[in-house]
Parts: structure tokens; C-alpha cells; sequence
């Protein structure tokens, strides 16, 4: 049995950004493969740029050196057709109500009003917004918000979804339920994910696999595979084990930011 | 609400009257004597045909508003896209702002002579400013964010434009445009009672070369309630935009 092409490859992936205050790295030497279905997880400190290699998989950042690949093609730019990505900031159109936001990138495709109706409702109601169709951003809590966010991400229909904190904002509660109803989520979508936290919790109790990123430049330190049944129970021995082991190596780099040593 | 503002205006006609009454009439108009002053206009006109002087101003409104528009959209989006074009000129712009716009009134007659040029340049000149920093603003306020969801969406940057940036600054773009046209109207009314031989501007300045106080009185009413009309249309045009975009 031969293996498909990995849907996300990235080859030696560095990135520099220039400030005022001269080059800084943010990427450095990143090799990574996701595979189909997978839940993949980059976890790391505060700015340690696991952000930007989400950035460059969604193609808004373009890499220094190396090659992102998109079900084996190199990338140039974003590609909508397979990759959608979900941001911390919900980013709704206030202008919108909740219905046309999810329909915005279909209305891009140019996909007619009535069928983008009819795909956000249908996005919308497993998502316990039925009813809310007609509201405004403001209108709505952020957990909602957020919501209507990854309905407008899902509404293009890719294979591949990218979210970068996607629940940072949120209260710890809100958050915690977030992610029970995203794996269930994910469960009926079959989508490959890639998800970017520096939360040790949402990060276990979420992923298939965790990728810990080192603190400025962000490199591969670990590959952390996290082999349990889901719902996850956050209180088992096996969870205590595993989020000791994540913390040892998130605390070393944690502490390497705040203190900004090498 | 309304009904107190009309309450407010009412008192302070009444205390008006009753100041006014034991003044000279010539210098303090009581606003019971301007009803018959309207009547006797209309009768014996003694001031030059009103509607055609109306018309000339609206037109030089009009014009003066339009080229403001223009101009004001070019500029500032041409400054306010192209950030190193708009790091260079926007503190020129918001210096030369700053300058009062009447000192340049006499160079404006200078250029474009008595006659209604000079009207539509000035009026230009004063909508035009608040137009083109509205723009500026605006495109300032977009939220980053938003156009890079967009832009993950893979909308192009003319789709960009007009789907993300213009709603995101249509506030601040009408009010702006709103301020231009009061403006607009300022600089051609200034500039006809500065000097010229026509609008409503001329006809007001004679009433008063003349002494005809009264008449003098109705025509600045009359100027008052056109602009408060105008305004308050913008003003509603403003709030429709501001609801839709939140």
C-alpha cells in the first residue's frame, strides 16, 4: 500500500521579517508533513512564530527559504480552493449579518445568492445559530462570533482547515465547549486541520498530533503524538502524564522569550 | 424632542421681539415686522430679481460641490493607498488646512476675475479639504483583519476595494462629504458677498449697501433654512450609512 501525497508538506520553511530595528527571524528551518484527516497541533510560546508558518501554509506569508507544498504543489499565493483559514479575531463584516458573512467567499466564487443562502443556513444550524441568520456581529456574543467565523471558513469547502488561536479571545468556559463541538465538528467534516494555540489543554485535548515550536526563531522542537479516544477525559493519568511532559519543553521556551536569551 | 426645539425657538423669538421693540427698527428687526418685509419684496421688488440670482448660486454650488468631490476622492485615495506618496504630501495637506481658506480668496479673484469662477474656486477650495482627510481616515480605519480574511478568500484587490474598504470607511467617507458640501456652500456665499455682481451673495450684500435691513434679514433667513434644509438631509443620509455599516 503506497501512501497519498500529505496534503500540507512544508521543506526546510525559514522566514525573516524586517523591522526598524533591523532583521529578525521568525521561521527558521520548519519541515513538516500533515497528514489526511489529521488534527495537527503548533504549540509554543507567545510570538515564536507559529502563526507565520500558518500564515505561509495559508499562502498571506510567502517563506525566505524552502517550499510549502498543497497536496504536492508548491504554493503562490492563497488558494481557496483548498485551504480556509479561521483567525483569533472572528474579522466579521459588521456590515454583514451573520448569513452574508458565511456567504462572503462563495460570493467571491460567484456562486448565486440563492444557493449561498442556502449552504450558510445549512452551515449555520449544526452550529446552534439557527435563528441568528439575520443578526449583526455586534449582535451576537463572541462565541457565536467565532462561530459564524469558522461557518464562513468551512462554507468554501476545502479539504484543509487552518486556525490560528481560534478561541484566544473567548472565556475559559466558552472555550473549553468550543473545542468539544469543534472535534465533533471535525468528526462529520473529515477536514485536515492544522491549528495553532499555546494552550497546553486545548492543545491535548484536541490534537492527533502536537508539534512544538521553540521560541524565537520557531523551530521543530518535539513531535508529541496523542493516541487517546475522543471525548478526552482532561483528568485521566495518561492526559497528567502527557501535559507534564508538553510543559517541560513549553516552559524551557517560555521562559527563553520571556528572558529573550538564545 | 422636536417639540422642544420648537419650544426653544419660539421663546427666543419672543425675547427677541420684546428687546428688539423699544430699538431702533432699522438696526434691531423685530421678527413680527418680517412676514409684511416678505410681502412687500414679493410686491415691489426693489432688490435685483431674486430667482435668477438663486439659481446662479445653486449652480455655482453645484459645480464648486462636484469638482470638490473629485477631487477630493482622487487625491485622497491616491494618497491614502499608496503609502509612501502619502507619508510624503498628508502633513502638507493638513498644514495647508490649517491655514484659514479666506486669505486666499483675494489671489482667487486675482486668477479667475469677478464672475462666478471665482465663486466655484473658493467653494472648491473649502469642500475639498474636508473630503480628501475623510478619505485619509477612512482608509485608516479599515480593520487589517478584515482585508486579510478577504484576502485568504482570494478576492483580488479591486474586489477588496470594493467589498471590504468602502463599506468599512462609508461612515466616515458621508461625513466627510457632508462637511464638503456645507463648506462648499460657505465658500460660494462668502465669496459672492466678498465681491460680485451676482447670487444670492451680491443681492444680500446690496440689501445692506442700500440700508434695506429688513430685506436684508429675510434673505439671510432664507439662506439659513436652504443650508439647515441641505444639511439635514446629509444628515440623514449619514445615519442610513452609519446603521448599515455599523
Amino acid at each position: 500500500m503506497t501512501d497519498p501525497t500529505p496534503p500540507i508538506v512544508l521543506h526546510d520553511v525559514s522566514k525573516r521579517y524586517e523591522t526598524a530595528s533591523g532583521s529578525v527571524p521568525a521561521v527558521a528551518e520548519v519541515s513538516l508533513a500533515v497528514q489526511a484527516e489529521e488534527f495537527l497541533t503548533l504549540l509554543g510560546p507567545s510570538g515564536c512564530g507559529k502563526s507565520t508558518v500558518l500564515s505561509m501554509i495559508g499562502g498571506l506569508v510567502r517563506p525566505d527559504a524552502g517550499r510549502v507544498l498543497i497536496g504536492g504543489a508548491p504554493i503562490t499565493g492563497p488558494s481557496p480552493d483548498k485551504v480556509a483559514l479561521v483567525f483569533q479575531d472572528a474579522g466579521l463584516f459588521p456590515w454583514r449579518t451573520a448569513l452574508d458573512n458565511v456567504g462572503f467567499g462563495l460570493e467571491l466564487q460567484g456562486v448565486p445568492a440563492a444557493r449561498r443562502r442556502e449552504i450558510a443556513r445549512g452551515l449555520l444550524e449544526p452550529m446552534g445559530l439557527r435563528g441568528f441568520e439575520a443578526k449583526y456581529p455586534r449582535e451576537l456574543s463572541g462565541g457565536m462570533r467565532q462561530r459564524v467565523a469558522i461557518a464562513r471558513a468551512m462554507a468554501l469547502g476545502t479539504p484543509i482547515l487552518l486556525m490560528d488561536e481560534p478561541f484566544g479571545a473567548l472565556d475559559e468556559q466558552t472555550r473549553l465547549l468550543m473545542g468539544e463541538w469543534l472535534v465533533g465538528v471535525r468528526r462529520s467534516t473529515r477536514k485536515t486541520i492544522v491549528f495553532v494555540t499555546h494552550s497546553l489543554q486545548e492543545a491535548i485535548a484536541l490534537s492527533d498530533r502536537i508539534v512544538v515550536i521553540t521560541s524565537r526563531p520557531g523551530r521543530v522542537k518535539d513531535v508529541v503524538d496523542v493516541a487517546l479516544p475522543y471525548p478526552r477525559d482532561l483528568n485521566s493519568s495518561e492526559v497528567a502524564d502527557l501535559r507534564a511532559k508538553l510543559w517541560d519543553q513549553v516552559r524551557e521556551e517560555s521562559l527563553r522569550a520571556m528572558t529573550g536569551s538564545p | 424632542m422636536l417639540l422642544g426645539r420648537a419650544a426653544v425657538l419660539l421663546l427666543a423669538l419672543v425675547v427677541w421681539e420684546l428687546v428688539a421693540a423699544p430699538l431702533n427698527p432699522l438696526l434691531y428687526i423685530r421678527p413680527s415686522s418680517l412676514p409684511a418685509t416678505v410681502l412687500r419684496m414679493w410686491r415691489r421688488p426693489e432688490l435685483p430679481p431674486l430667482p435668477q440670482h438663486v439659481w446662479l448660486t445653486v449652480q455655482e454650488i453645484a459645480a464648486a460641490y462636484a469638482l470638490a468631490i473629485a477631487a477630493g476622492l482622487w487625491l485622497g485615495f491616491l494618497l491614502g493607498l499608496r503609502r509612501t506618496v502619502g507619508r510624503i504630501y498628508e502633513p502638507l495637506l493638513a498644514a495647508l488646512y490649517a491655514i484659514p481658506s479666506v486669505v486666499w480668496y483675494p489671489s482667487l479673484m486675482l486668477f479667475f476675475g469677478l464672475g462666478p469662477a471665482s465663486k466655484i474656486a473658493f467653494g472648491f477650495l473649502l469642500g475639498f479639504f474636508p473630503i480628501v482627510l475623510a478619505v485619509l481616515a477612512g482608509i485608516r480605519q479599515v480593520p487589517a483583519q478584515l482585508i486579510t480574511v478577504a484576502v485568504s478568500m482570494g478576492a483580488h484587490p479591486a474586489t477588496v476595494f470594493r467589498k471590504v474598504m468602502l463599506p468599512a470607511m462609508a461612515s466616515t467617507l458621508v461625513g466627510g462629504l457632508r462637511t464638503g458640501l456645507a463648506l462648499s456652500v460657505v465658500g460660494v456665499l462668502v465669496g459672492e458677498i466678498l465681491g460680485s455682481r451676482s447670487g444670492v451673495g451680491y443681492v444680500i450684500n446690496y440689501a445692506y449697501g442700500l440700508m434695506m435691513t429688513h430685506e436684508y434679514a429675510v434673505l439671510v433667513l432664507i439662506v439659513a433654512v436652504a443650508v439647515l434644509a441641505i444639511d439635514g438631509a446629509g444628515a440623514l443620509l449619514e445615519a442610513r450609512v452609519r446603521r448599515w455599516a455599523g
